[in-house]
């Protein structure tokens, strides 16, 4: 192992910009930057989420810098919160950099309804979402898939969900890439994936992964919050969830793989977590396309349970309140990798974009955006931890400039999951947020404790940095009223 | 000695497991992994089920996650929780083993998968060791 990294390692290059030098180790191709003010600084001091980005700093091809978002913590060889980008062709893609949940990521729908209108029902609604979205380790949908309806998914992803009537064709055009990635072989998902994931479309998961009921607390943006249809003391609904099993055995399998495979290129890595393969290689190009189809099994759960919530909202509302649809804000993937152009030194380079637990953060007139995002930016969906208010930013021309088009993607833990525990009990939780007029439904409540919000860094100082450093600007707060976890 | 201890990590689960051999060691690890996951209790005359596996990898390193996580894979799969493991063969690629538990997937914590991040079976002066963490 290295030895620790202290603050005195790293050279503040900007207000929110913190560097560590190339020089550091003599294995790193390009320096380290962290986006981070003096007390995330230290927070990201706590444990070994830097050294993991210097490790990362070492990937074949990897341009510019290895750069940590404000939310960073310590993962498994990437840091949460890494991004990198390899130069194409002859730069490496590695699973580890996408990570085993291929395509987590965040779905906001909100609602012309308000919080007043909805709140007499909010118990009745969290059972009926509790009900009607399973969660849980294992846990089956009610969909059932035969080969044909799984390859349709790898392939089109939400775009198979508009065919059977799990989506509107709005919901597709606020969607990261529409929700459908092309060109992914479903041939390359193997048997075990696909015995994986064959039951687990339309539903939740365990871990961090929820559904949360919100309320409009804050609308920065006047005209970019009017097209999106966002006001104050309106609800809103996020869904935080990915590719389940499917992707789980996508990236193990690969990450086993590469074992072999980074021998036969002669790459040398600090990290086993860290294999990879390049891009344009047989190995490379398979991954891509396995990961693509498990991106687009995701972006169909995340829309299933868009349908399901839909339906939980007109079981529980239908005749009560007016204006209960729910309508899409944005869905984005903060585990991918994708291929971009982006503009380093001054020319259009092609590469791949590595972004593990960080967001596409697109900037206004941006290639790839809708037209609808043209002129504000893409929408960025930032969850806070369970019972604190979470963010809908947009991209910049900064994000643009400096992070390869990238965000932050939540608040990021500072405790580890046996010390949150430790610090407070499943029911005391589920009790102090109901005191707030927070209502919990959890199939653990050793797992609740686990996501206490002590156990993760303050969402508004990081989404603070974010906008300081210039790489996201607020749009829309949001603060809970009701919590659905596995 | 202790064979199991969880190592603090922020966001994931870390343990580190010993043994005299790579037998040891492997049913260890397999005992860490099922005794983080946990499980519902079973009600009365609940079945039994088995299941013998061989599992390949690179080095040894690579077997030790293959075999962890056919472990998860099979649970997923095929809706069965394991209590037991037991290694029937062992060398540095290849292994053979039999899973003992009960049908229906009843687990308490979900572990995503087993990762290779600083792992290293390394020889120590009672036998060998390993830190595994795994993704949750």
């Amino acid at each position: 192992m290295d030895r620790e990294i202290k603050s005195s390692d790293l050279v503040r290059v900007a207000p929110e910009v913190w560097e560590v030098p190339s020089s550091f180790r003599s294995d790193m191709r390009v320096a380290a930057r962290l986006y981070a003010d003096e007390v995330l600084l230290e927070a990201a001091l706590t444990d070994r989420s830097i050294e993991q980005l210097i490790n990362t700093s070492t990937l074949p091809g990897i341009v510019s810098y290895a750069i940590a978002m404000p939310d960073i913590h310590q993962g498994y060889g990437f840091p949460i919160g890494g991004v990198i980008a390899t130069l194409l062709p002859e730069g490496v893609i590695s699973p580890g950099g996408v990570g085993y949940d291929i395509n987590c990521g965040v779905r906001v729908l909100a609602s012309e309804a308000s919080v007043d209108e909805v709140q007499p029902f909010l118990d009745e609604l969290s059972r009926a979402l509790y009900r009607n979205c399973p969660s849980g380790v294992g846990v089956r949908g009610e969909i059932k898939l035969n080969d044909t309806e799984l390859d349709r998914i790898l392939e089109s992803g939400s775009g198979w969900a508009l065919e059977q009537g799990y989506a509107r064709p709005e919901d597709l055009s606020r969607t990261e890439q529409a929700g459908t990635i092309l060109g992914g072989n479903p041939t390359l998902v193997s048997r075990r994936a696909r015995d994986r994931g064959r039951g687990q479309i339309g539903t939740l998961g365990a871990g961090n992964h929820f559904i949360e009921v919100d309320r409009v607390s804050h609308v920065y943006g006047e005209k970019a919050g009017k097209l999106l249809g966002l006001f104050v003391g309106q609800i809103a609904v996020q869904i935080h969830c990915g590719s389940r099993g499917l992707g789980h055995q996508v990236c193990e399998e690969y990450v086993s793989r590469f074992q072999k495979t980074v021998h036969d290129y002669g790459i040398q890595l600090p990290d086993r977590e860290l294999v990879c393969a390049p891009f344009n290689s047989p190995e490379g190009q398979e991954y891509f396309s396995a990961m693509n189809c498990a991106a687009n099994f995701a972006f169909a759960n995340r829309q299933v349970l868009a349908h399901r919530i839909r339906q939980s909202f007109e079981q529980v509302l239908g005749n009560k309140v007016p204006n209960r649809d729910l309508h899409q804000i944005y869905d984005v993937a903060h585990n991918m990798a994708k291929v971009e152009d982006h503009c380093i030194d001054g020319t259009s380079l092609r590469v791949c974009v590595h972004r593990k637990g960080a967001t596409r953060a697109f900037g206004p007139g941006s290639p790839g955006l809708s037209a609808e995002f043209s002129e504000i930016g893409q929408p960025v969906l930032i969850p806070g931890s369970m019972g604190t208010e979470s963010y809908i930013l947009l991209g910049t021309a900064g994000s643009m400039e400096k992070t390869f088009g990238s965000t932050c993607h939540g608040a990021g833990r500072v405790m580890s999951r046996a010390r949150a525990k430790k610090s407070v009990g499943g029911e005391q939780l589920r009790e102090e947020l109901r005191s707030r007029g927070i209502v919990v439904r959890a199939g653990s409540m050793s797992g609740l404790a686990e996501e206490t919000p002590a156990a993760y860094k303050d969402v508004a100082r990081v989404v603070d940095v974010v906008e300081s450093a210039g790489i996201g600007r607020k749009l829309a707060r949001l603060e809970p009223i009701a919590v659905i976890k596995g | 000695m202790p064979q199991l201890k969880e190592i603090e990590h922020t966001a994931d689960r870390a343990f580190l497991v010993r043994g005299k051999d790579l037998n040891e060691l492997f049913t260890q690890a397999a005992q860490a992994l099922l005794q983080f996951e946990g499980r519902k209790p079973y009600g009365k005359g609940s079945l039994s089920r088995e299941a013998e596996v061989e599992v390949e990898g690179f080095d040894r390193e690579t077997l030790l996650v293959n075999w962890l996580n056919e472990i998860l894979y099979l649970q997923e799969a095929r809706e069965e929780t394991y209590t037991g493991a037991e290694i029937l063969e062992i060398s540095d690629q290849h292994l053979k083993a039999r899973l003992k538990g009960q049908p229906g997937d009843r687990r308490m914590r979900l572990i995503k998968a087993v990762t290779f991040h600083g792992l290293r079976i390394k020889e120590t002066t009672k036998g060998i060791e390993a830190t595994v963490i795994v993704d949750v």
